[in-house]
C-alpha cells in the first residue's frame, strides 16, 4: 500500500525510510503513530500510578497502620499525583489529540510533523527521568530541627526509613517550599520531580504551539472554525491554556531548582525568600493545568453523547463559547488554592468571588449536554455509560468545587478527605470517565476493530461502584476531620471503617482497569471488525476507512456544515426528526472504498531521527544539574546541550523533498509518496 | 489577507534607520531624565515618563521592526492576548503582596 | 442544516487541487512557521513578566549584603542596551536584503547582527564579573541579587541562543551561497525572535535599572 520516494542522501545521517517495525517508531511523524505511543505509554504509568495509590490504601485500610512507613508514605502520595496529572492524563489527552485533531478537520497531519514527534520525545524521556530518581535518587534526613526548647531534635525521617520507596520526591506533587527546599528535603529526589516537571512542560509547550497552528491553519476547505467538533474546540483552548501557563511554572521551577542545586535565596525564607512566592506561582499555573486536565473529556463527552442521542449537541455555540469562557476565568481563580495561606481578607473575598464565576460556564455546559440527551433516541453503549457517568460525577465534583469558593468553609475543608473527595471526582469521575468513553469511542478509528461491549459493560460498572466506593465517603471523613497528607490516624477517631471501605473501593477499582485490560487485548486482535461508521457517527473523522490509512483522506474533504458527515446521510422530516437518505449505505460503501484507494500518490512527512535525538539532551542536562558538583555532572552539562543543539542544527539542514515537489508543510522536511496508484 | 500585498508598504532601508535613529534618541532622552531626577526632585514624574518612552520604543520595535503593523491583524491580537494576560496576572499577584499600594 | 453563525475571518484558500499532491494549505493565510513564532513569542511574555515582577518583588530585599539597585553602573549600561537596539536595526536590514535578494547583504547584516549581540552580551558578562568580584555582590547574596541574575541571566541566555541562530543562518548562507525560500523564511522567524528579546531588554533596562537604581 506504500511506496517510498528516493530521497537525496546530503545529510548527516541517512534519512530513515522504515514505515514499519522498530525503527519506523522511532523515526514516525505521523501523528497517529505519535498518538498511540502516548497512549500506551500514558497507561502504562496509570497503572503505575495506581499501584501507588493502592499502597497508600492499604496504609489507611485501618488505624495506626504500618505497611508504609511515614517517609514512604509521603513519597507515594508525593508520586502518584505526580504521575496521575503529568503522566497519565495530560498524555492520554495528548493521545486523543495527535490522533484525532487532523481527522477531525480534514487534516493530512498536524502544521509541524517532526515538532510533534519531538513533544513526544521529550516527554517519554522526561517521564523516565522523573522515575529514574528510583535508581539515582536519595532523600537526607534534614539537618536537625529545634524544637520549643531549644532541644535540637532529628529530622522527619529516620535514618532507618531509607527504603527504595522512601527515596522516592516526597514534597506532595505541589512541592511547597520551603519543604521542598534545600533545607528541609537535602537530598536530590526532589531535585528529579522539579527537573523532570521542567522537562514535561517544555514537552507540552511545544504541542501547544504545534495544536494552534493546526487548527488556525491546517482545517479543510469549508471547515470554518464554528464548524469544528467541540473536540477541536476543547483542543485549542487546552492548547492557550498550555502556552500561557507552562511558562510560569517554568519560571517557578527554575527558581526552586537553583535554591536547591547553586543557593539562591528565592523561597528561604532564612534568607530574606518568600515561600508565598512559590504558592502564588506554582498556582498560577496549577489552576489553568486542572482545566487542562478536564476540557479534553469535555469535548470527548461532547461528540460521545449525541452520536449516542442520536441528536446534535444542544447549544454548541454555547458550549464553545463555555469552554473558551472556562479557561478564561481559570487564570482568575488560582489564590483559591491559598485561603490559609495568609492571603489578605481582600485577596480572599476577591478570588472567592472569581471562583464562584465559573460554576456558570460550566453549568451551561452541563445542561447543555443533558438538553442533548433529552428527547434522543439513546444507544447505552460502552462508550455512552462513560459519557454519562462522566457528566454525573462531574456535577458531584463540581458541587463540592463550589463549596470550596466560600472562603470560611474552604478553612474548614482545606487539607481534609473533603478537597481529595472533590478533586478526584472532577479528575477520576470527571476526566478518566470521559477518557474511557473516547477509548470505547474512538477504538474502532485506531484498529478497525470494535471492543467487547461485555466487558466493557463489566469493566463500567465495576469501575463506576469501585469510584463511588472510594471516593464518596471522603467526604465525610474530611467533614469528620481527617487530615489529608498524613500516614495514619488513630483508632479513637472513629475513622476506621470508612476508611476500610475507601480500601476496598480502590481496589474494586484496580479489578475494573483489569478488566479492560483483558477488553483491550482480546479486542485487539479478535474484536469484531468495525467497518467504516460503526457508530453511525456525525463528525469527518468517521468518513475514512478503519483503522485510519497512512495519508488519512484519500482526497482532502469538503465541508458544508457543522456534523458534516450526519448531512450526508440524513435529512430531517416535517417534524425536524432525522430520516436516512436513501443513498446513505452506498456513500458509506464508497467513502470506504474511495478512503483506501487514492487516485494519485500522496505526500507524507518523511520520518526523522532528529526529535528523538534533540530529546535526548534534556534529561542529560536535567542529570547534570544535579549532579554538577561531580566531574560527570559538569560533563552532562556540556554533552546534553550539544546534542540538543547539533540535532537542532541536523533538523533545520534536513534537505527538501525531491525537486519536482516543494515544500507541503513549510517546514522544509522531506516527503514520502505513498498510495497504490500512480496514474 | 495575503502575504504579498505587503510587499507594497514594506518600510524602506531609509524608515528602518530613521527608526533607529528614532529609538536611540528615546534612549537618551530616557538615560537623560535619569540623570535629571537625581538632581532635581521630580516629584515621582520620572516613572510614568520613562515607562511613556519605553512604551513608544516597544511599539516602533514590534510595530515596524518586527513588522506586525503590516500583518493580518491575528497576529497582533495574539500579541497583545499573551502581552495583557501576562500584566494583568502579575499584576494581581504583585498587589496581594502588597507590592503595589492599591488594596491589601 | 446551516449553521446560525458566522465568524469574521480571514478567507480560505482554496484548496481545490484535488489532483495536485501538494497543497499549501493555510486556512488563515498567515504562513505555518510565522504564525508558530508568534505564538510562542506571547508566551515568553509570561515568562519573562514572571521573572521581572519577582524582580520588582525582591529588589530592595538585601539581607545585609549589597543589592544591585545599589550598583548599577547606569553610563555603561546604557551603552549596551544601545547596542543591542542597534542590533534590532540590523537584522531587519539583514531580512530586507534578502527580500531584494541582495544575499551579500543578507550575509553581512547577519553578521554584524550576531557581532552587535556578542557585544552585549561581551558587556553584560563584564558586567556581572563586576559586581561579583569588585562589588561582592553574587547570585546567593540576598533575594535581590538572586533575581537580578535570574532575570537578566536568561535574558542573556535567550541572546546567546539568538547568536547561535544568527551564526547557523550565516552559515547555511556561505555553504549554499545563499539563502533559499525557506531558510528565508527562517532568517525571518529568528528575527521575530531577535526583535523579541531586544524588547523584553527595552522593558528590563528601564524598570530595572533607570527606575530601580537607588
Amino acid at each position: 500500500m506504500t511506496t517510498t520516494a528516493s530521497r537525496p542522501a546530503s545529510t548527516i545521517f541517512r534519512r530513515p525510510r522504515a514505515t514499519e517495525g522498530f525503527w519506523s517508531w522511532i523515526t514516525t511523524t505521523d501523528h497517529k503513530k505519535i498518538g498511540i505511543m502516548y497512549g500506551y505509554a500514558a497507561f502504562f504509568f496509570f497503572i503505575i500510578g495506581g499501584v501507588e495509590a493502592l499502597l497508600l490504601r492499604l496504609q489507611l485500610a485501618g488505624p495506626n497502620g504500618d505497611f508504609l512507613t511515614a517517609a514512604e508514605y509521603n513519597a507515594m502520595f508525593t508520586t502518584h499525583g505526580v504521575t496521575m496529572i503529568f503522566l497519565f492524563v495530560m498524555p492520554v489527552s495528548a493521545a486523543f489529540f495527535n490522533y484525532l485533531l487532523p481527522l477531525m478537520i480534514g487534516a493530512r497531519d498536524v502544521a509541524f510533523p517532526r515538532m510533534n514527534a519531538l513533544s513526544w520525545w521529550i516527554f517519554i524521556f522526561g517521564g523516565l527521568f522523573l522515575y529514574s530518581v528510583i535508581f539515582f535518587g536519595d532523600v537526607v534526613p534534614p539537618a536537625g530541627i529545634a524544637d520549643g526548647q531549644g532541644v535540637v531534635v532529628a529530622g522527619n525521617i529516620d535514618p532507618a526509613d531509607q527504603t527504595l520507596l522512601g527515596g522516592l520526591p516526597d514534597g506532595g506533587w505541589f512541592l511547597y517550599q520551603p519543604n521542598a527546599g534545600p533545607e528541609y528535603s537535602p537530598g536530590t529526589a526532589i531535585d528529579f520531580a522539579l527537573i523532570g516537571l521542567q522537562i514535561l512542560g517544555v514537552a507540552s509547550l511545544i504541542s501547544s504551539i504545534n495544536f494552534i497552528v493546526t487548527v488556525f491553519n491546517m482545517r479543510a476547505e469549508g471547515m470554518r472554525l464554528l464548524r469544528m467538533p467541540v473536540f477541536v474546540w476543547m483542543t485549542l483552548v487546552v492548547a492557550f491554556l498550555l502556552l500561557f501557563s507552562l511558562p510560569i511554572i517554568a519560571v517557578a521551577l527554575f527558581m526552586a531548582t537553583f535554591d536547591r542545586s547553586f543557593g539562591t535565596l528565592f523561597f528561604q525564607a532564612t534568607g530574606g525568600g518568600d515561600p508565598i512566592l512559590w504558592q502564588h506561582m506554582f498556582w498560577l499555573f496549577g489552576h489553568p493545568e486542572v482545566y487542562i486536565l478536564i476540557l479534553p473529556a469535555m469535548g470527548i463527552v461532547s461528540e460521545v453523547l449525541p452520536t449516542n442521542s442520536r441528536k446534535p449537541l444542544f447549544g454548541y455555540a454555547a458550549i464553545v463559547f463555555a469552554g473558551g469562557a472556562i479557561a478564561f476565568l481559570g487564570f482568575g481563580v488560582w489564590a483559591h488554592h491559598m485561603f490559609s495561606s495568609g492571603i489578605t481578607p481582600v485577596a480572599q473575598a476577591a478570588f472567592g468571588l472569581s471562583t464562584m464565576t465559573i460554576a456558570v460556564p460550566t453549568g451551561i455546559k452541563i445542561f447543555n449536554w443533558m438538553g442533548t440527551m433529552w428527547g434522543g433516541r439513546l444507544r447505552f453503549n460502552t462508550a455512552m455509560l462513560f459519557s454519562i457517568g462522566f457528566v454525573a460525577m462531574f456535577v458531584i465534583g463540581g458541587l463540592s468545587g463550589v463549596t470550596h469558593s466560600i472562603v470560611p468553609s474552604d478553612w474548614q475543608q482545606t487539607d481534609t478527605y473533603y478537597i481529595v473527595a472533590h478533586f478526584h471526582y472532577v479528575l477520576f469521575g470527571g476526566a478518566i470517565f470521559g477518557i474511557f468513553s473516547g477509548v470505547y469511542y474512538w477504538f474502532p478509528k485506531i484498529t478497525g476493530r470494535m471492543l467487547n461491549e461485555k466487558l466493557g459493560k463489566a469493566h463500567f460498572w465495576v469501575q463506576f461502584i469501585g469510584f463511588n466506593l472510594t471516593f464518596a465517603p471522603m467526604h465525610w471523613l474530611g467533614l469528620q476531620g481527617m487530615v489529608r497528607r498524613t500516614w495514619r490516624y488513630a483508632p479513637e477517631a472513629g475513622l476506621g471503617p470508612w476508611n476500610l471501605a475507601v480500601t476496598i473501593g480502590a481496589f474494586t477499582i484496580a479489578l475494573g482497569i483489569a478488566i479492560f485490560w483483558v477488553n483491550w487485548i482480546y479486542s485487539k486482535r479478535k474484536g469484531e471488525p468495525s467497518g467504516l461508521d460503526p457508530w453511525d457517527a456525525r463528525t469527518i473523522e468517521w468518513t475514512i476507512p478503519n483503522p485510519t490509512p497512512a495519508y488519512n483522506y484519500a482526497v482532502p474533504p469538503v465541508i458544508h456544515s457543522l456534523d458534516d458527515f450526519w448531512h450526508q446521510k440524513y435529512t430531517e422530516d416535517d417534524e425536524g426528526r432525522p430520516v436516512r437518505k436513501e443513498g446513505a449505505d452506498e456513500l458509506i460503501e464508497r467513502l470506504d472504498h474511495e478512503g483506501r484507494n487514492p487516485k494519485s500518490p500522496i505526500h507524507m512527512p518523511a520520518p526523522s531521527y532528529f526529535p528523538f535525538i534533540m530529546a535526548m539532551g534534556l534529561p542529560l542536562i536535567g542529570y547534570g544539574i544535579i549532579y554538577h558538583t561531580s566531574i560527570i555532572g559538569k560533563a552532562l552539562l556540556v554533552i546534553g546541550p550539544l546534542i540538543t543543539i547539533g540535532a537542532l542544527i541536523g533538523w533545520g539542514i534536513e534537505p527538501l523533498e525531491e525537486t519536482e515537489d516543494h515544500d507541503e508543510h513549510g517546514d522544509g522536511q522531506g516527503g514520502e509518496l505513498v498510495g497504490a496508484r500512480t496514474s | 489577507m495575503s502575504q504579498t500585498a505587503h510587499a507594497a508598504d514594506h518600510p524602506s532601508t531609509k524608515d528602518y534607520v530613521r527608526i533607529a535613529i528614532f529609538l536611540a534618541v528615546l534612549t537618551a532622552i530616557e538615560v537623560a531624565l535619569f540623570y535629571l531626577d537625581e538632581a532635581v526632585d521630580m516629584n515621582g514624574w520620572d516613572g510614568p515618563l520613562l515607562v511613556g518612552l519605553s512604551t513608544i520604543k516597544f511599539i516602533a520595535v514590534v510595530g515596524w521592526f518586527m513588522h506586525l503593523r503590516f500583518e493580518d491583524s491575528f497576529l497582533s491580537r495574539f500579541f497583545s492576548a499573551g502581552f495583557v494576560l501576562a500584566m494583568t496576572l502579575y499584576g494581581v499577584m504583585l498587589a496581594a503582596f502588597g507590592a503595589i499600594a492599591i488594596f491589601g | 442544516m446551516a449553521d446560525t453563525f458566522e465568524l469574521e475571518e480571514s478567507a480560505d484558500i482554496p484548496n481545490s487541487h484535488a489532483g495536485d499532491h501538494h497543497v499549501v494549505h493555510e486556512s488563515t493565510g498567515i504562513d505555518n512557521r510565522k504564525l508558530g513564532m508568534w505564538v510562542f513569542l506571547s508566551s515568553e511574555f509570561l515568562f519573562f513578566g514572571a521573572f521581572i515582577s519577582n524582580y520588582l518583588l525582591y529588589g530592595n530585599r538585601d539581607f545585609d549584603s549589597v543589592v544591585p539597585r545599589d550598583i548599577y553602573d547606569i553610563p555603561f549600561t546604557s551603552i549596551s542596551s544601545f547596542v543591542l537596539l542597534m542590533s534590532s536595526l540590523t537584522m531587519v536590514l539583514a531580512h530586507h536584503a534578502l527580500s531584494t535578494g541582495d544575499q551579500n547583504g543578507t550575509k553581512t547584516w547577519l553578521m554584524a547582527t550576531a557581532l552587535l549581540g556578542s557585544v552585549f552580551l561581551g558587556g553584560q558578562v563584564f558586567e556581572f564579573y563586576e559586581f561579583v568580584t569588585v562589588k561582592d555582590m553574587t547570585l546567593t547574596s540576598n533575594p535581590a541579587s538572586s533575581a537580578f541574575y535570574m532575570l537578566t541571566g536568561f535574558h542573556g541566555a535567550h541572546v546567546g541562543i539568538g547568536i547561535l541562530m544568527l551564526l547557523s543562518l550565516f552559515g547555511i548562507a556561505r555553504r549554499q551561497g545563499g539563502l533559499s525560500e525557506k531558510h528565508g523564511m527562517n532568517l525571518e522567524l529568528v528575527g521575530l525572535y531577535w526583535h523579541f528579546v531586544d524588547i523584553i531588554w527595552i522593558v528590563i533596562f528601564t524598570i530595572v535599572y533607570l527606575l530601580g537604581a537607588s
